[in-house]
């Protein structure tokens, strides 16, 4: 495929339009999100393309550091404002989400699996800050769910000399999965139900599947590292906040 | 296991508490729970905790359980400050039995391996047949007991923390009239094959009565009376005894 232009652009929002059409003939009142999530994401990412222009022309590690740490607080806002209980989840997804994501980051770089560049280093941290934001947020969701609905089985626990960390330890370990279960549930239809994004967009620009292939499997074990740790280290300052030094449940 | 203290002094209270207070924040304010309660518990006694709705009795329980936090006073077990043990061995020495049991999935005997999963062989056996629980509901699936039932498992499990107290919140209250007896007559049966001492919450001062030893009266989070069962829940010498008796504070 060539480069698109921005007539292929104006034309795409055809489908836009007929989205919002199929959605007003069902009367689900999602018309006006739709419409405003279109234009969002014409001016986000026509902005996001400028800076990464400048990112790329300006190769600057100082830029590139930027770059990720504004992704990882906005992602963060974003996970925490999906929590229900919401107080202190901006600080726990943001930290859970600086670990998940550097160390996953720093790890391709140290395993030179990717070069210290901006066009490398910037997309792979955007796929990994996303994925990262969306594991942090479900994980601490049934964390929090979780624990307020097992008070009985909790405090059972307690009473019976346990530590907080065995008597909470099933949930925190539901949580986690819970994080992690959409990694999980792609690798295991990955290529067969659907073609990833990175992949699908190699093949658009034009490379062979093959080598296409290859970078999505490296993707693919890059977002498990991420969203792994990430759902750990969520779950384990979350659950710290529901219990006093002395083995109580707040 | 959590191993009995041997080296508890038989001469001093197994269990005292020292202006033992507690408040709560509510919609109104700070509201006190547990107000500057003073009492020795003596070792192998049993003891009745009765008083109208809101006097403070569960959450009486639920300090010397140390599943709450004082706000102010202090709790001695067998002399010894409890903010000088370690929270986890000291519920196993203080058990706790909750109103509404909580039984963790599976069987019976995983339950009673849940308190301690190091008993020696043959104690499930042993324990079951202490709350006459028949071998045969042993590898039962606790889902398919009935209240009663469950309530003796969970008795069961306590016990085998090898407890030195033994606070009961209100154990019958779920129960049949039938089964209500029966627990009694089981929890007299256990204290007098191991030398426990009990402390029950009970909303009837008639179950006091067939429990025997002493009762406590609270009422707003204070002892107002202590004394014989018979003595305190027949003739009164206080004030807030005389009105709870004639069922005025109820």
């Amino acid at each position: 495929m060539t480069s698109p232009t921005i007539t292929q652009v104006l034309l795409s929002l055809v489908l836009v339009a007929i989205s919002i059409a199929v959605a007003r003939w069902w009367r689900i009142p999602v018309a006006k999100d739709m419409a405003l999530g279109s234009v969002r994401t014409f001016v986000q990412l026509i902005a996001v393309g400028y800076a990464l222009e400048l990112i790329f022309d300006l190769e600057s590690l100082w830029l590139i550091a930027l770059a990720i740490l504004i992704m990882i607080t906005v992602g963060a806002h974003a996970a925490s404002s999906r929590i229900k209980q919401s107080e202190g989840a901006f600080q726990i997804t943001f930290a859970a989400m600086i670990v998940g994501s550097l160390f996953t980051l720093v790890a391709m770089l140290l395993l030179d699996i990717i070069p210290l560049e901006a066009r490398y280093v910037i997309p792979l941290a955007g796929m990994i800050i996303s994925n990262s934001m969306n594991a942090s947020a479900l994980a601490i969701d049934r964390l929090v769910s979780d624990i307020q609905s097992n008070r009985p089985a909790i405090e059972t626990a307690l009473s019976l000399g346990k530590s907080w960390r065995v008597a909470s330890g099933k949930f925190q370990r539901d949580a986690a999965t819970t994080g992690m279960i959409s990694i999980l549930n792609f690798m295991k239809t990955v290529g067969i139900v659907a073609l990833p994004g990175a992949m699908t967009g190699m093949i658009l620009a034009g490379a062979e599947p093959l080598e296409a292939v290859l970078l999505q499997v490296i993707v693919a074990y890059m977002l498990l590292s991420s969203v792994t740790i990430t759902s750990i280290v969520a779950v384990e300052l979350t659950v710290r906040r529901f219990f006093t030094p002395f083995h109580q449940l707040r | 296991m959590a191993k009995r203290n041997s080296s508890l002094n038989t001469d001093i209270p197994i269990l005292e508490t020292v202006r033992l207070s507690r408040s709560v924040r509510d919609g109104s304010g700070t509201k006190s729970v547990v107000d500057h309660f003073s009492f020795s518990f003596e070792k192998g006694c049993i003891y009745t905790i009765i008083g109208p709705s809101g006097a403070g009795k569960s959450s009486l329980l639920r300090l010397l359980n140390r599943l709450d936090e004082p706000t102010d006073g202090e709790i001695l077990f067998g002399g010894k400050n409890t903010r000088e043990y370690s929270p986890c061995p000291l519920r196993c020495l203080i058990g706790y039995l909750f109103q509404t049991p909580y039984l963790f999935p599976k069987t019976v005997r995983d339950n009673f391996l849940y308190a301690d999963s190091e008993l020696p062989s043959g104690t499930v056996e042993s324990l079951a047949e202490q709350v006459q629980i028949p071998s045969s509901m042993i590898d039962r699936d606790v889902e398919t007991l009935s209240i009663g039932e469950k309530q003796r498992v969970a008795l069961a499990r306590l016990l085998a923390t090898d407890p030195e107290v033994v606070l009961l919140d209100e154990p019958t209250s779920a129960l049949d009239p039938s089964y209500t007896e029966s627990i009694e007559k089981l929890v007299k049966d256990i204290i007098s094959r191991r030398t426990l001492t009990v402390i029950m919450v009970t909303h009837h001062p008639e179950q006091a009565l067939r429990m025997g030893g002493e009762t406590i009266l609270m009422v707003a989070g204070r002892l107002v009376e202590s004394g014989p069962c018979e003595k305190v829940i027949t003739d009164p010498q206080s004030e807030a005894g005389r009105l709870y008796k004639a069922k005025q504070l109820k």
